[in-house]
């Protein structure tokens, strides 16, 4: 029995560093949550009233849930990393490994960032309940789907991730790319929902991947229907399809590079 | 007048304890608990005038600390302190204009500026006028053979270069005292032996003092006319080379390949240290029995080979370690 | 001592300059992390756009105003990491023993400490903050009052980041404040102060000093006001007084300490 005591107490003792690193690292997240509730609380001098059809509250689950779909990833990371495996060659050994490589990158990477994602849910619903008091309202099903469709928005933004990284093969360097694209969705999709944004672009970003990585999960939380969900669902699998063909278009292409320049 | 004057010189640490387990970590955040390590213990010398002095010990043993005390970076906790009159602890700037310091591990140089701007920087450091800095860096130049690479940025440099570069910019200000703290650490054997050679020739020419700390050997007795020894923060040795080498350089090494067997055994002056038969290795104390005397107990006509050495004096060194430690 | 001081600011220019010139080494990152800079600013006028929208005055500002608000929070966020970037990393410096190197050197310790390294990309926020002050509105007034309030916000939010990390001389994991103080100020930095209340506000003009740095500037660039301007003026002497006292007593006590965190 002592044994195993000790080997769940060293468990722990590795595990403590790692999610105190989690933890400071949500100030940051916690920080602009807590503007972002001085800003809403401020323009609806009322809280009741609606706003592009939102309500206070609304207002700020949404940006909670953004917020923890976007922070939990880790994206510039894992663009990184992508980008350094391509530089240095090391993408080439997994070329007759019996895995596909994007499969492996999607799979360690979810792997990776699990226990973060746990932590940034439960921290974003005790954040938000200390600041409105209260929680969406929704049964046991509708949190099934909302989580289902969070789990749906992390993959597609990571696979686009990876497909950024894997520019390395053809552009120089990625990085400006990935900036392009955290910048889209910080601007367009985590700080208002799709409704605050000129008539003109509403159609437009309602069929951009933010619909699926963003917004979508976000609006099911704070107003589930089922309507909405098949929506959301959908375009979600879209998504799902594009940013994964994207991936494999760049990385034969790139492959094929390899293979003719002989690496 | 003694350079720098040490006096009963004490520095503790106190180092905190990580218990094991889980509960212990927590502890040790509400409650830490703390080792003390003393790491100088009155400890005592004087450096004169244009020595170049050894101040060595094993790891560990206070040979860093007592430098840290001496440049004004850490302060004792007891005893005093002088160099060149001044008392680290209370005069730190001024010291600072007087002493130059290299540490081997610990870069000072910009490394994508050539050597000439980096001397150039330090030069504005220590407040020196454009027209002085430029007459020293011409100096320096020659003294120590940089010519070939001034102009080239540091990180192009090999490490040998890089260490050159390192003692020139602290001496640009020309300070009376350098403390070297592994120069040589690192470097190849050739270059080591050029940077000796180039540390010499700056002592003589200019008569700085030098305060030189190293594991290895050989800067030191290639370097040096007194040594320090400092082991577990107590100097265990100080005197002149001369001397170090002459109380343990009276003991030589014969080694000797015989035709026939010999028995001997230990007696005044001799010491058996291997007896293999055929092959015999004895320590001699020249002292109390001459070469030749044990070169006639051996019987001359049975020698096939001899070889008659000094002791390395790396064996005596830590030899003196090792008594230290009983 | 007009001498000292004269030579400290010789050498203090001089290691800016050979940081900077490190950083320019190639010239490609160096151009595309300032201008990446200018263009991630300027993407938040987005969110001002679409938050002016549903109201002429948030939080009492119009969005001239905002213009304003970004353009000081831009230049003395610019400023100071440009100058005194190794400030941010003080506690580091601290804690793993890299002050040595200063101590041996006949100057200002902590002054040496902060100025070793630029940040290319906070030449961005610079250019951005001017950038601002022209959209809103430039005269000669204006761009004087602007540069001095950007020279005393980057000396109180530089001043604010060493008293923290002076911390790290007695507490070793207190760059875990360094960087929430820090990360406090760059993002309330471009909120209007109207939409905080109670205590936030409290904080704002005391530990977290946004109100002095951002706030401040914008009322008296929208209506000078003269005792509002020395008020900055003395607060910024008097938290760079402040810094310097705090760190030296700190130095003093890691020259005397007799603890051993990764000093060899």
């Amino acid at each position: 029995m002592k044994k195993y005591i000790f080997i769940f107490k060293s468990e722990i003792m590795t595990n403590f560093q790692y999610i105190l690193n989690i933890l400071t690292h949500f100030i940051g997240t916690f920080i602009l949550l807590f503007i972002f509730l001085n800003l809403w609380q401020y323009i609806y001098s009322d809280p009741n009233k609606l706003i592009n059809g939102y309500n206070m509250n609304q207002m700020i689950w949404y940006v909670i849930v953004t917020e923890v779909l976007w922070t939990s990833v880790g994206a510039r990371q894992l663009s990184r990393k992508i980008s350094l495996d391509v530089k240095s060659g090391n993408i080439a050994y997994n070329l007759n490994k019996p895995y596909n490589y994007i499969g492996y990158s999607l799979s360690s990477h979810l792997g990776s960032i699990s226990v973060r994602l746990l932590i940034y849910i439960i921290l974003g619903i005790i954040v938000g309940y200390l600041f409105l008091g209260s929680f969406p309202n929704l049964n046991i099903i509708n949190i099934i789907l909302v989580l289902l469709s969070g789990i749906l928005a992390i993959t597609i933004n990571i696979l686009f991730t990876i497909s950024i990284g894997l520019l390395s093969f053809i552009i120089e360097d990625s990085s400006p790319i990935y900036w392009l694209y955290s910048k889209l969705i910080l601007v367009l999709g985590v700080i208002f929902p799709i409704e605050y944004f000129p008539k003109v672009v509403q159609p437009i970003l309602n069929y951009s991947p933010i619909y699926a990585m963003s917004y979508g999960p976000a609006k099911l939380l704070i107003d589930f229907t089922y309507i909405n969900f098949s929506k959301i669902f959908i375009s979600q699998i879209i998504y799902l399809i594009i940013a994964y063909s994207l991936c494999m278009l760049v990385y034969k292409k790139g492959v094929k590079n390899l293979n003719v320049n002989g690496g | 007048m003694a350079i720098i004057e040490v006096n009963k010189l004490s520095k503790t640490f106190k180092v905190k304890l990580k218990e094991k387990g889980l509960k212990g970590s927590l502890k040790s955040i509400i409650k830490p608990k703390y080792k003390e390590i003393k790491a100088v213990k009155n400890i005592s010398f004087q450096v004169e005038k244009g020595e170049i002095i050894a101040f060595i010990g094993p790891n560990g043993a206070g040979k860093s600390t007592t430098i840290k005390m001496l440049t004004g970076i850490l302060y004792p906790d007891k005893g005093n302190i002088k160099v060149l009159d001044i008392d680290p602890r209370q005069e730190r700037k001024k010291l600072a204009y007087e002493i130059g310091t290299v540490f081997g591990q610990k870069e000072q140089l910009w490394t994508h500026l050539t050597p000439y701007d980096n001397f150039k920087f330090f030069g504005a450091i220590y407040d020196i006028p454009e027209s002085r800095v430029e007459k020293k860096i011409k100096e320096f130049t020659e003294l120590f053979e940089i010519e070939e690479f001034i102009n080239t940025p540091v990180r192009n440099l090999s490490l040998g270069q890089r260490i050159r570069c390192e003692i020139i910019a602290s001496l640009i200000h020309e300070p009376k005292v350098l403390f070297l703290d592994e120069p040589t650490i690192g470097l190849d054997p050739v270059v080591k032996e050029n940077i000796r050679t180039l540390i010499k020739r700056m002592n003589k020419e200019y008569k700085t003092t030098i305060f030189l700390t190293s594991h290895d050997v050989g800067d030191i007795e290639k370097l040096c006319k007194r040594v320090i020894i400092i082991n577990n923060g107590t100097v265990v040795l100080d005197d002149s080379m001369e001397n170090l080498k002459y109380h343990y350089l009276n003991k030589k090494i014969v080694e000797a390949k015989m035709k026939e067997k010999v028995n001997l055994d230990d007696e005044e002056g001799i010491t058996i240290l291997k007896d293999k038969g055929y092959n015999l290795k004895i320590e001699v104390d020249t002292k109390k029995r001459s070469i030749a005397d044990a070169i006639k107990l051996l019987n001359p006509d049975n020698i096939v080979d001899i070889n008659i050495s000094n002791i390395p004096l790396e064996d005596i060194i830590s030899n003196i370690y090792k008594k230290d430690r009983k | 001592m007009l001498m000292v001081v004269k030579n400290q600011i010789r050498i203090t220019i001089l290691s800016i300059k050979y940081a900077l010139m490190r950083e320019m080494l190639n010239k490609t990152t160096f151009i595309t992390n300032i201008v990446f800079m200018i263009l991630n600013n300027a993407s938040f006028l987005i969110q001002w756009i679409v938050l002016f929208s549903l109201k002429k005055n948030i939080g009492g500002y119009n969005i001239k105003q905002v213009i304003l608000l970004w353009g000081i929070a831009s230049l003395t966020y610019g400023l100071s990491h440009f100058f005194f970037k190794k400030a941010f990393d003080l506690s580091e410096t601290i804690n793993n023993g890299k002050l040595d190197v200063f101590l041996v050197q006949p100057k200002n310790v902590l002054i040496q400490a902060i100025t070793t390294d630029v940040e290319p990309s906070a030449i961005g926020d610079m250019i951005y903050g001017y950038i601002m002050l022209f959209i809103y509105g430039i005269s000669l007034k204006n761009f004087l009052l602007f540069t001095l309030f950007g020279i005393c916000g980057s000396l109180i939010i530089t001043s604010i980041t060493i008293i923290f990390s002076s911390l790290s001389f007695w507490f070793q994991k207190s760059d875990l404040i360094v960087d929430t103080v820090n990360r406090l100020m760059v993002n309330i930095a471009t909120y209007p102060d109207g939409i905080f209340k109670g205590l936030t506000k409290i904080l704002l003009y005391t530990i977290i000093p946004v109100g002095i740095v951002n706030y401040i500037p914008v009322k008296v660039l929208t209506e000078f006001n003269i005792y509002l301007t020395l008020i900055s003026i003395l607060v910024t002497i008097l938290l760079v007084l402040l810094s310097f006292l705090i760190f030296n007593k700190g130095l003093k006590r890691y020259s005397s300490s007799n603890l051993m965190i990764a000093r060899t």
